[in-house]
């Protein structure tokens, strides 16, 4: 055969090898496990993607940040910052604010203050009493068997509002959380719980 | 595996076969390719930095990566360097020549035994690493204080299911694994004909790391589909692969001809898609894919120790109880310490939830493989000591008779 023929040929057949599956059929199965909860049927988009419940805390979303769906521990959940590390979260947690500022610190290999180093820090208000603003910089450990991510940093209130700690959490890369803690400032006033 | 060990190489004006046997079974090749391997291997650890993990081990050792171009930045600076081939195939010519040099063309004799064996040892790991790329299953399953779990979700394959519900409860649920759909990025779509299931799927639009984001929040930037008020935008890739979220954009085809808007699936949604056929109900959702366990794992207690005044953990364990069949065990898992059972290996991988407090329920998360090569590496290495073991006896040996001789001869 002509070898000119032969690569013609050769050629053509791999092209379609290479041709895209425009239809397949599918029949793997599964049964159901513990993780098959009974399914929420009929939900809206705002359902499916923001997890609609009506959150006890609301908020302003500053321009540039991207406001994520609610969690299980996040109340309100946003990105900011050009590296896309950059997380601002509030929440609802236990303990003290003394707690949970030495928490915080901790995550960032930082002594822990006494009640005394807790008075000195910087009183800012949040939904109508008045927080401590924390800031740390450092390694930063979140606590969960994560890799640890260097040069970052934390800046966050934390108030204790009718007997709950409400905290406003922003981590990111040091120069985007020091860019960005006037905004977060800014955000912090306004919150407010929901009606 | 020293050089006198072999053979001399054929001289020059053999014949092609035999000058290719000689490369290919040399000492050269060997050498090529062991530091071909220490190359790759630390300028993976340097791209995995920037790069994260996951992505970084594809791309220098996956089987789909015949080369690669390094992408190594220095204080934020790109570091040109030349394409390398992928260490899958590094590693297949390292075979090849270890069977060539080290078995077949190695001299052979009592004294070579020991050389022989560890040859061995090396060739059984290097299958050993090959078995577990093509067959190991890796996974998490992250079980609550008190709860019980059986099943594992694999850490990066985003699956899109189908279930028909009864009694506001799935049935059998229908897996369109993501080998089907993980191609059919931009305008690229495919037809999912699913014969159990009274209409087919149409999928296109596939995005790895994605977010659904209503027009209220921010317009599409790029001219995105927008379905029910929301669109899809793309993100760059996580570090950590693992936290992707994928989505994509789907239709309903029916059987009559007829088919649905398109609607968005999406990694980061709380609840399925609902459809609507006839009188009948289904689910259709994207999740991380499933891989239910041949038993129940229920942790009984958590409890982590962090090094003084830090988030660091210094360790921690699981205590759990297996299930299955009736009957119950007790396990301490922690790190360093898995539970190996029924060829799955479950490790102390994290725990959660991020940031928890004091008081806050904990969970832990284990990581588990599925390795049909699991212990090879270690049996590898005892060939391997023992074969130099034998190789140093061998030697000390000789030596010491010929000692004895040359002394009786004085």
């Amino acid at each position: 055969m002509n070898h000119r023929l032969l690569f013609a040929f050769t050629g053509f057949l791999s092209l379609a090898g290479c041709d895209e599956r425009k239809e397949i059929t599918v029949s793997e199965t599964r049964e159901k496990t513990s993780r098959d909860v009974d399914p929420k049927l009929f939900a809206s988009s705002d359902e499916r993607f923001r997890n609609a419940k009506p959150s006890p805390v609301l908020a302003d979303t500053p321009h540039g940040w991207l406001a994520l769906p609610a969690s299980q521990f996040r109340l309100l959940n946003y990105r900011f910052g050009d590296s896309g590390q950059g997380e601002v979260w509030v929440t609802l947690a236990s303990g003290t604010v003394l707690d949970n500022v030495n928490r915080w610190r901790g995550q960032f290999s930082v002594a822990p203050l006494d009640q005394a180093g807790l008075e000195k820090l910087r009183s800012v208000p949040l939904v109508g009493t008045q927080g401590v603003w924390v800031e740390a910089e450092g390694e930063y450990a979140s606590g969960m068997g994560a890799p640890n991510k260097p040069a970052f940093g934390l800046a966050g209130i934390i108030a204790d509002v009718d007997g709950k700690i409400l905290t406003v959490k922003m981590v990111g890369p040091k120069a985007e959380v020091l860019a960005a803690a006037p905004t977060l400032e800014a955000y912090a006033k306004t919150l407010r719980m929901a009606e | 595996m020293d050089i006198p060990e072999t053979s001399a190489p054929p001289r020059a004006g053999k014949s092609l076969p035999g000058q290719i046997f000689a490369i290919l079974s040399g000492f050269g090749l060997a050498t090529i390719t062991l530091l071909l391997l220490g190359v790759l291997t630390w300028l993976a650890t340097l791209e995995q930095i920037d790069k994260g993990l996951y992505p970084t081990l594809n791309k220098y050792f996956h089987w789909q990566s015949p080369f690669l171009i390094p992408e190594i930045t220095i204080n934020g600076k790109w570091v040109p360097l030349p394409p390398l081939p992928g260490g899958y195939y590094v590693s297949a010519l390292l075979l090849l020549n270890l069977i060539l040099g080290g078995v077949i063309r190695i001299r052979k004799g009592w004294k070579h035994v020991g050389n022989l064996i560890s040859h061995f040892g090396i060739i059984f790991m290097l299958v050993a690493g090959g078995v577990a790329h093509h067959f190991s299953e890796r996974g998490n399953m992250a079980v609550g204080v008190g709860d019980s779990s059986n099943t594992a979700e694999d850490y990066f394959e985003y699956v899109v299911e189908v279930a028909e519900i009864h009694d506001g409860k799935p049935g059998k649920i229908h897996v369109i694994r993501g080998d089907d759909f993980h191609d059919l990025t931009d305008d690229r779509l495919r037809t999912i004909r699913l014969p159990d299931i009274p209409f087919d799927l149409q999928i296109t639009g596939y995005l790895r790391n994605s977010q659904p984001v209503g027009i209220t929040e921010r317009a599409p930037d790029r001219g995105q589909y927008v379905a029910d008020g929301y669109y899809l935008m793309e993100k760059p890739d996580e570090i950590n692969a693992e936290a992707n979220t994928a989505g994509c954009y789907v239709r309903i085809l029916h059987r009559d001809g007829t088919k649905s808007d398109p609607f968005i699936l999406a990694g980061a949604s709380f609840h399925p898609f609902t459809v609507r056929h006839d009188d009948r109900v289904f689910t259709i959702d994207m999740r991380k894919r499933l891989w239910p366990m041949p038993f129940t794992v229920k942790l009984d207690e958590f409890t982590a120790d962090f090094h003084p005044g830090t988030s660091r953990p210094a360790k921690f364990i699981s205590k759990i109880t297996r299930m299955e069949n009736g009957s119950e065990a007790k396990h301490t898992i922690q790190m360093n310490e898995p539970m190996r059972y029924e060829g799955l290996t479950f490790f102390q991988a994290s725990y959660g939830p991020p940031g928890a407090g004091p008081g806050d329920k904990m969970y832990s998360v284990f990581e588990i493989v599925k390795n049909p090569a699991d212990h090879w590496p270690e049996y590898s290495l005892y060939i391997v000591a023992f074969g130099m073991l034998v190789t140093f006896l061998t030697k000390l040996s000789v030596f010491l008779f010929a000692s004895i001789r040359k002394k009786n001869h004085v």
